[in-house]
């Protein structure tokens, strides 16, 4: 559908680039310009040596002025190239940038079909003609602008999240961190000593936290829970839950005395449950913002705290959770991750057998600031151990528990293996049991082989089962040394096992409520794993540290820091642009059926009950996918309507439609893909006439009725594998719902199954998208017009019929 | 290993473990000792104590209810222990048996006042320790040898006289029930009762031949059966502690009133809201009013002091 064109007269010029030799070379550039001339509107025919050097735009400037044209075609090369230079050039001369359209006849023919230079302009012809029925359907768009709240909002205050906070502090925003625990610090300021260089780990990230603290721009948000978020990038409105802490923060001064008063104990977290804290503590002497809290489920409430407190009055057992919404234009997410508990994997024998120890606890034993005071003992008689073996990979590279590698436990052992070393000398026999030692980092490697030179045994092979010897308590390592291939068993008096890295527990919900996608580890899916790496799919949400994926304190720490200048280039503008090609509902004809709600990979649709749906403007990305899902057809895509896409399909196949083969590409990598095939050079038959789409979520079912319907040899459609290539997040998976149903139907009618494919191309490609069109080229041949034709004919009245139902 | 937390339930013990690195705290319900008067499940601040009724089988004495303890409720602060009447809850860290709760003065320790003047004890008497019905008390007598005497009468009258007496009771286990006080002619004990309070029999609802409130009395003598065939109380070994209460198969036949409980002064939270629950709102307000009494005198007092002291210079 298609708003009805106001009655202007259309002018149209198109112009034909010779690129050089380029497309002259196998074109006749002539005879598609005098072809131009004949299609209808066209009022200007001009050929070009280069359109995108200067004289070129220039003559297209001169001729929208002097010719008053109101629409533009380019024939020339692939609009991935040129398009945005075209639509700066048309509108320098005054015309609004979206009544342009490139016909690309450079990589889509003359350089694909060089061996058959006649075919090669038949199908530039084809293109041309497609682009002007295209062109003659395009209306004006204004590129949107929305206004940006300069504030950020930094979930989680790890390493990552502090370090994206200062950053961005510094630069002059307003910056709010929640934090869902009591302090912020994150795992980091539960350790030891860090790696490679042996820092101690509070020492050098206590000041960082400090700083958040005190600084004038920073908000801490701590013991607090995100609830909800509304809006798009640059206006954000957050619901965050500050739970009772029962000590009022202003008024706490930290000085501990409500703890010595209090006679009540409970397992601390933070030190892995390895001690205690009071019911009214800190988790950590070093606890930013420095403020007691009170669990209630341990406190017996004698109020010795409260006596304690005296005037300072900080105390208050009513206090209710708190509710407070913060607005923001940008996020960046630092969420983290947690350590597995082996309890699953009973033959390592961790919670039956006392002196079996994640890693994660042995930090808070050698920790000099830990429960035992740095003092490394055994639970089950309180001796310091004389042999230790340390299992690496326990969960990780484990097809049954984590297939990832957790990137640091590797580089973790070995400095728990130097610790011991420098701490106890000789007195210690250490075993490093591991699959393989990954020190891929600055000083990594050496610092392994200062492990080495140290004296600690490596051995290389996976552990099948500790045993306990019941009295003594000393375990027994059932492992096969795979360099020598026999089995080994090692009698050692304590255990410490590697376990791997997992997502954050609540990470579901947290992606939940910003709208993020995970992977199939759990992690949060990165916008491009390779070129935006730091960017969340939604606009205006970004990552850092380990929630997208495991990374070392160096890494997070940078990334914090690119996170910060990421959403530094949404919050430093006063105006947000985008791009007009969104999408939009038509409330007269939308049943409120809420199906594109469910569909839409950005959550950008929303809906009151009873009332049509509504997209918000800022949160649509423009893939489409949700007007070809729209069941009454109330949903518009500015710049790739119905309409215009239908005038394409029917100008494709104008001519000997059975010999055609349509083909719809989205944007991103299919697209891409064919345009690499002309850039290769990989010569394909002739018969394929494409239709750019953003996302193949884009390509309704009617478009591929209608091409049938209309004689089309075969019908083709492009997405982006399989299943995170995406660009947007799950498009080609709406698009494989549906034509996996309408192939099934159109099978069962008596069409022959290769006359319909959908083809999973990325912008790598190219040799693979040209070996496709190969094979139905020769499919096609194969079943020959005659065929084709009568199958039309038989399909034609269901065709017609599903069209009527559907419009 | 990680923190264990562990709940072992037999029938003489109940046993509750958190198992730390460094840390072992342990709670142990003595169920011989337990005599399921459920003042410890009202006391506890957690809730974490449940009461059970043990159904009854025909012709059989009724039990006593039994005690629970969620585990994930229980935070061994040692509330229990300090005011079971019988000591039958023990908590521990590390093996010791030293409860913050008392020495942080977050509760209070309750007040089992047994004086025994031994000097006015008969040289052959062992009625106390005959009388005590929990086997509580140890009577020993030791000659001018210092050796432990048998038979006190074989000895001469001198040798009699020279007899010295010694009167052991086990405080911690003692409910006060002044039974023995009763029976001691020469009134060399004195006991005074932890808890008071009332309790009163509706012998119209009391049902023909039952005897439950009786079979789960722990002072022998306290409830009896009287002429009538129905249950009477003798309320002067009557320790309060409820146990009949709650066996009691008809509604309002057994109301039991606590009033007071005799325990050590201190500013606690945990402790009124424990003792509102034991005796009651009302009783629990007389006690907070009588200790604000208290302050207001002192302040007063004080201020005397101060201005004789003023008068003095």
């Amino acid at each position: 559908m298609s708003r009805p064109l106001k009655p202007e007269e259309l002018r149209i010029g198109v112009f034909v680039c010779h690129c050089g030799l380029n497309i002259a070379g196998t074109i006749d550039v002539h005879a598609i310009a005098e072809y131009a001339k004949t299609l209808p509107d066209v009022v200007f025919v001009k050929e070009n040596r280069y359109t995108c050097a200067d004289p070129g735009q220039e003559e297209i400037c001169a001729a929208i002025r002097d010719q008053k044209l109101n629409r533009v075609v380019i024939a020339a090369c692939s609009p991935r190239m040129h398009e945005p230079t075209f639509r700066r050039t048309v509108a320098e001369a005054g015309l609004n940038s979206f009544l342009f359209e490139m016909a690309n006849i450079r990589e889509f023919a003359s350089w694909c079909h060089q061996s058959d230079p006649a075919a090669a302009t038949d199908r530039a012809k084809d293109t041309v003609r497609m682009a002007i029925a295209k062109v003659r359907l395009m209306q004006p768009l204004e590129t949107l602008e929305v206004p940006v709240t300069n504030k950020a909002l930094i979930i989680g205050g790890g390493i990552a999240g502090i370090n994206a906070a200062l950053d961005l502090a510094e630069q002059g925003y307003k910056v709010y961190i929640l934090e869902k625990s009591q302090s912020i610090g994150g795992h980091m300021a539960a350790l030891d000593k860090t790696f490679p260089t042996l820092d101690c780990s509070i020492c050098i990230e206590g000041p960082k936290m400090v700083d958040c603290a005190r600084h004038p721009n920073i908000t801490i948000f701590a013991n607090s829970d995100l609830l909800k978020c509304e809006g798009y990038v640059g206006n954000f409105r957050v619901t965050i839950r500050k739970n009772p802490r029962y000590v009022i923060p202003e008024k706490c001064t930290g000085c501990g005395e409500c703890k010595d008063a209090c006679p009540i104990e409970y397992p601390n977290e933070w030190d892995m449950n390895l001690g205690t804290r009071k019911a009214i503590s800190v988790p950590f002497d070093q606890a930013v913002p420095l403020v007691y809290s009170i669990n209630k489920d341990y406190c017996i409430e004698c109020f010795k705290c409260t006596e304690a407190c005296g005037k300072r009055d900080a105390i208050d057992f009513d206090q209710t959770p708190e509710e407070i919404v913060v607005e923001v234009g940008a996020i960046v997410v630092s969420t983290g991750f947690d350590v597995y508990e082996p309890y699953d994997m009973p033959l390592l024998g961790y919670g039956k057998y006392p002196n079996v120890v994640t890693s994660m606890e042995f930090e808070r034993l050698i920790l000099a600031a830990g429960p035992t005071g740095g003092k490394v003992i055994r639970q089950s008689d309180g001796q310091k151990p004389n042999r230790i073996a340390f299992i690496q990979c326990v969960g990780s590279r484990d097809q049954s528990h984590y297939p990832y590698c957790s990137n640091f436990c590797c580089m973790y052992t070995l400095k728990h293996v130097v610790q011991l070393k420098e701490k106890y000398k000789d007195n210690i026999e250490i075993y490093v049991f591991y699959i393989d030692i990954r020190t891929p980092g600055k000083d990594y490697e050496e610092f392994y082989n200062r492990a080495r030179q140290e004296g600690v045994n490596f051995i290389r092979g996976r552990v099948s089962r500790i045993d306990e010897d019941p009295v003594t308590h000393n375990l027994t390592v059932h492992s096969e040394d795979s360099l020598i291939g026999h089995p080994i068993e090692i009698e050692a008096d304590m255990v410490v096992l590697a376990t791997a890295a997992i997502p954050k527990k609540g990470s579901e919900e947290i992606a939940r409520i910003l709208n993020l996608s995970r992977d199939s580890n759990g992690f949060f899916m990165e916008a491009h794993p390779k070129l935006k790496p730091i960017d969340a799919p939604t606009d205006g949400i970004f990552y850092a540290g380990t929630c997208a994926g495991l990374k070392d304190i160096p890494y997070s720490v940078s990334q914090g820091s690119g996170a910060a200048s990421r959403a530094a280039t949404v919050i430093s503008k006063p105006k947000w642009k985008i791009e007009p090609i969104i999408s939009v509902v038509d409330q007269e004809k939308c049943k409120k059926c809420g199906i594109c709600i469910d569909k839409c990979p950005y959550g950008a649709i929303r809906q009151e009950p009873n009332q049509p749906a509504n997209i918000i403007t800022a949160s649509c990305h423009g893939c489409g996918t949700c007007v070809a899902e729209c069941p009454s057809h109330a949903i518009t895509q500015m710049h790739y309507t119905d309409a215009q896409i239908f005038a394409q399909v029917r100008a494709a196949l104008q001519e000997n439609p059975e010999e055609k083969i349509l083909t719809f590409l989205c944007n991103w990598c299919s697209y891409a893909g064919a345009d690499l095939a002309g850039i290769s050079r990989c010569d394909y038959p002739a018969s394929v006439r494409a239709i750019r789409v953003m996302c193949s979520g884009r390509v309704g079912r009617e478009f591929i009725i209608e091409a049938l319907r209309l004689g089309a040899g075969a019908v083709l459609i492009g997405a982006c594998h399989l299943p995170y290539d995406c660009h947007y997040i799950n498009g080609n998976y709406r698009m494989k719902e549906r034509t996996d149903a309408l192939k099934t139907t159109l099978t069962k009618l008596g069409m022959s199954p290769e006359r319909f494919r959908v083809e999973y191309v990325s912008a790598a490609e190219g040799i693979h998208f040209a070996e496709i069109i190969k094979e139905i080229d020769n499919q096609l041949k194969t079943l020959g017009k005659m065929k084709i034709q009568t199958e039309t004919a038989k399909l034609k009245p269901f065709l017609e019929n599903m069209l009527k139902q559907n419009s | 290993m990680p923190f264990k937390k562990s709940k072992q339930d037999t029938a003489d013990a109940l046993v509750l473990e958190w198992v730390l690195q460094l840390k072992k705290y342990k709670l142990t319900l003595d169920r011989n000792r337990c005599i399921g008067c459920q003042i410890c499940s009202l006391a506890c601040p957690k809730a974490a104590i449940t009461t059970q009724k043990t159904p009854k089988v025909n012709n059989e004495p009724a039990k006593k209810v039994k005690i629970d303890i969620d585990l994930s409720k229980c935070n061994f602060c040692g509330v229990c222990d300090v005011t079971c009447p019988h000591g039958a809850v023990t908590v521990t860290l590390n093996g010791k048996h030293d409860l913050k709760i008392l020495t942080k003065e977050s509760y209070p320790q309750i007040i089992r006042n047994i004086t025994i003047d031994t000097q006015k004890c008969a040289k052959e008497c062992t009625q106390c320790e005959t009388a005590c019905p929990l086997d509580l008390i140890k009577v020993t007598k030791v000659g001018f040898d210092g050796k432990p005497v048998k038979d006190v009468s074989k000895l001469s009258p001198t040798g009699k006289r020279r007899v010295q007496v010694t009167v052991d009771v086990a405080k911690q286990y003692c409910p006060t029930c002044r039974a023995c006080e009763y029976k001691c002619e020469p009134g060399a004990i004195v006991v005074k009762k932890a808890i008071e309070g009332k309790i009163a029999i509706n012998q119209q609802l009391c049902p023909e031949g039952c005897r439950d409130c009786i079979d789960v009395c722990p002072i022998n003598g306290t409830l009896t059966i009287d002429k009538n065939n129905k249950v009477t109380v003798n309320e002067l070994t009557c320790t309060y502690c409820g146990a009949c209460q709650n066996v009691c198969p008809i509604p309002d036949a057994l109301t039991l009133y606590r009033t007071k409980i005799l325990h050590t002064l201190v500013h606690s939270g945990t402790w009124n809201k424990a003792l509102e629950r034991i005796v009651g709102q009302q009783n629990a307000a007389k006690e907070l009013t009588a200790r604000a009494a208290d302050v207001r005198r002192n302040i007063v007092d004080k201020r005397f002091i101060i201005e004789e002291m003023k008068k003095n210079e």
